[in-house]
């Protein structure tokens, strides 16, 4: 590391002049090296020794617990792979699996595109834009829990909701009590949270294109659908990327919510009527937490894990694609599209 | 300038060697969250001791010279995680801590984490309290792991007015004579449908479902860790809560949802089968349905329904000043302080004949709770729960809301929760 420094350091005299660098670098290579970087080091340590204790130990202790049978104060029984068998065969989690995966798929692609128009209504010229950017990122600094409850009057039977749709002649529809109106439900709460602040980092990579961009298109006259898909997106892909991978992370996450709305303090209504609204982490919690299954709970932890890092992947193939044309992404899906559409 | 390096990298030094010290300091005494100072540390949760007598004990436990107890509350959503945590790190436990009636149980597998306070004395004030409650404080095992705090003994709250306009009787006597089983209690709920108003009888089954349970000293595990819940005990109570269903007495609400609060304050709901700790809430929930209730005796008689213990850890400093606080706290002088300042109900049946328990109340029309919940306390079953009631009850629980709320067919919810809890259970042991 010192040899790469050096010569950097050599080409660029520091305004102290060339004595002290010269001073510096034979320090340097001297056996006193770890006198060099021990202060940095040392400087950085509240961070690894803090990760080190509250971020990887845990980490690492889970994987070891998702092997051992344990109720949080007994003796841990070495079990192998049996939690990961029993998980394997366990309904309740398959069924908290799809269903994280439908609520993920109904609140992260509306998200992401209504996301996609806030950001560009905000990059126009309108006025009290910093006021509009304030407002929209403040649900996701709200409590969750908070907003659960007010959601929860929102979705009641006589909430706000079925009022809505009774005004306008509909009937009012169970979104606490059916299989989609639960589903519907959390993802509108997800959505709420998330939109204001996926759209601020749209926002950010929209102010990162240069203008110029959009006059060249305009010029030769692409219509404003093609200056968003030809110009916009290609340029924004690595925005898209970073947030629909986020989105994916977060989204399979989804906890607070369906913890806070179907009282989950009652072991009966968990996960809401039907277990719609049963999600992965959730399930997790109920396992390790309610039921003293900590063995299982962490394996559950690592299924979770090994899920997340797969779709990650498949986000980055499918948003960020290659240079090869074979299987280019998002933006060669487009263009093949186009072209069966004749165009 | 070397001069200056130094005193950076000693201050550095210094400090990452005063956090390096700093650790093991937590496992410093005996593990009590109490080490070193001059009290005893208790976690409850607000509302599940009297602030008054906490304040008392703070500064000096009367009657035990030098002992002062320091009370630190914990959400109640989270002391069980927090008592597991402290105790897996046998460090900063608490000498004392309220467990939840739920939770007791829980910790049979690990009862050697509690003192047996039958070695500190315990049985010479048996004859004070309750002897389903004083039973409930032993592991399987015989020791006595929790010490009686308060009782949920249950009753029938119904609404007179709803019950007197569809013609059925209405004073709580005759009410207990009228609806003496639960056979007869559906009876009333289908006279309530046709009356005026169409109200419905309950506002969803689940609580009629855990009342039946409770009222049988069998639940869903025996002492022998056997799965019993797919007997008649609990059939019974599955095939009334669907009977209920089917006759389209249940309002269909998750208590404690806005739909609820607007149900109960709007006179939907004519009834309801839980413990004298509801009480609160209900007036919270409905006030301008106040002088309206009345109680009277549970279908099939009473059961218990909640109500809380107060353990000794094995960390304990002073298991013997401990306990004479324990007992100070919750004789029957104390307990009767507490109902008063925070409606926990008795366990020592003596206090129930003090004048201070005869109040009349008037969200309950001049009725005097005590001459429903105090004769119930006395009869409630006594009742044996495992380590692993909440693990095989949920299925339950979760299937028969299914059938409420999705129409899910009752018999294959049966099966599913049958099969679901035994599942789960056989990779607890439990067979």
């Amino acid at each position: 590391m010192a040899t790469v420094a050096d010569p950097a350091e050599a080409g660029a005299p520091t305004h102290d002049g060339g004595g002290r660098t010269e001073s510096r670098r034979s320090r340097a290579s001297a056996p006193g090296g770890r006198r060099r970087h021990g202060p940095p080091l040392l400087a950085i340590s509240p961070f690894y020794v803090l990760f080190a204790v509250f971020g990887a130990f845990p980490v690492v202790f889970s994987l070891y617990l998702s092997f051992q049978d344990w109720d949080g104060i007994g003796d841990m029984r070495f079990v192998g792979l049996k939690q990961y068998g029993w998980l394997l065969e366990d309904s309740v989690f398959w069924h908290s699996v799809l269903n994280t995966f439908e609520i993920w798929f109904l609140s992260t692609v509306p998200m992401l595109f209504l996301a996609l128009v806030l950001a560009f209504l905000l990059h126009s010229q309108v006025r009290f834009t910093g006021a509009y950017r304030v407002a929209y990122f403040i649900p996701n600094v709200t409590s969750m829990v908070a907003m659960t409850v007010v959601f929860g009057s929102v979705f009641a039977q006589t909430g706000l909701a079925n009022s809505a749709l009774r005004m306008v002649g509909m009937d009012g529809v169970g979104w606490l009590s059916s299989e989609w109106g639960i589903k519907v439900s959390l993802s509108a709460m997800i959505i709420w949270r998330w939109v204001g602040y996926n759209a601020l980092i749209f926002l950010a990579g929209l102010q990162a294109i240069p203008t110029e961009h959009f006059e060249a298109a305009r010029v030769d006259g692409a219509n404003s659908w093609q200056t968003l898909f030809r110009v916009v997106l290609p340029q924004l892909r690595p925005v898209v990327l970073f947030a629909a991978v986020t989105s994916t992370i977060n989204g399979l996450q989804i906890f607070t919510e369906s913890q806070v709305l179907f009282q989950s303090t009652d072991v009966g209504t968990i996960g809401g009527p039907g277990q719609e609204g049963m999600t992965i982490v959730l399930y997790l919690w109920q396992k390790a937490f309610k039921d003293h299954q900590f063995g299982y709970g962490a394996a559950m932890g690592w299924v979770l894990f090994a899920i997340i890092a797969i779709f990650t992947l498949i986000n980055w193939r499918l948003v960020s694609g290659s240079d090869r044309e074979d299987r280019g992404g998002l933006r060669s899906l487009l263009r093949r599209k186009g072209a069966r559409n004749g165009r | 300038m070397p001069h200056r390096t130094m005193s950076r990298r000693g201050l550095l030094g210094a400090s990452l060697g005063a956090a390096l010290l700093g650790l093991p300091g937590c496992g410093a005494g005996n593990g009590s969250a109490s080490a070193g100072t001059d009290h005893l540390s208790l976690w409850y949760w607000k509302g599940s001791l009297s602030d008054k007598l906490l304040a008392t004990a703070r500064r000096a436990v009367p009657g035990v010279p030098g002992l002062r107890v320091k009370g630190s509350q914990i959400p109640d959503g989270d002391i069980d995680s927090k008592v597991r945590t402290s105790l897996a790190a046998r460090a900063y436990v608490p000498d004392l801590t309220v467990v939840n009636s739920d939770n007791l149980a829980t910790f049979f597998p690990d009862e050697n984490e509690f003192l047996d306070l039958r070695t500190l004395g315990a049985e010479g004030v048996r004859g004070e309290y309750l002897d389903w409650k004083w039973k409930g404080c032993f592991a399987p095992s015989g020791r006595m792991i929790g010490f009686p705090l308060d009782a949920g003994p249950t009753a029938l709250y119904y609404r007179r007015d709803l019950f007197r306009r569809a013609g059925l009787p209405d004073e709580p006597q005759a009410v207990a004579e009228e609806l003496s089983t639960w056979e007869k209690y559906l009876a009333a709920g289908r006279a309530l449908r046709k009356g005026p108003g169409k109200p419905y009888l309950v506002s969803n089954v689940g609580n009629v479902f855990q009342q039946v349970l409770l009222q049988s000293p069998k639940q869903f595990v025996d002492a022998d860790n056997r799965f019993i819940g797919d007997q008649a005990h609990v059939k019974r109570a599955w095939d009334l809560s669907v009977e209920m269903l089917r006759q389209g007495l249940s309002a269909r609400i998750v208590d404690g949802t806005p739909d609820y609060n607007a149900a109960m304050g709007g006179g939907r709901v004519a009834s309801m089968t839980t413990a004298v700790w509801a009480i609160n809430g209900l007036k919270d929930t409905a006030p301008k349905t106040s002088g309206a209730w009345r109680l009277t005796t549970m279908p099939d008689g009473p059961a218990n329904y909640g109500g809380s213990y107060v353990t000794l850890t094995r960390y304990c400093r002073d298991p013997e000043g401990a306990f004479a606080f324990v007992k100070w706290l919750l004789g029957p002088a104390n307990q009767l302080k507490s109902y008063q300042e925070m409606a926990l109900f008795p366990t020592t049946p003596a206090a129930y004949a003090d004048p201070a328990m005869h109040k009349p109340d008037p969200f309950f029309g001049g009725q005097r709770p005590i001459d429903v919940f105090g004769p119930a306390a006395q009869k409630a079953p006594v009742v044996y729960f495992s380590p692993y009631e909440e693990t095989a009850n949920t299925p339950f629980f979760q299937e028969l809301t299914n059938v409420e709320s999705l129409g899910k067919k009752p018999d294959r919810a049966w099966r599913d929760a049958v099969n679901t809890a035994e599942t789960t259970l056989s990779r607890l042991g439990v067979s």
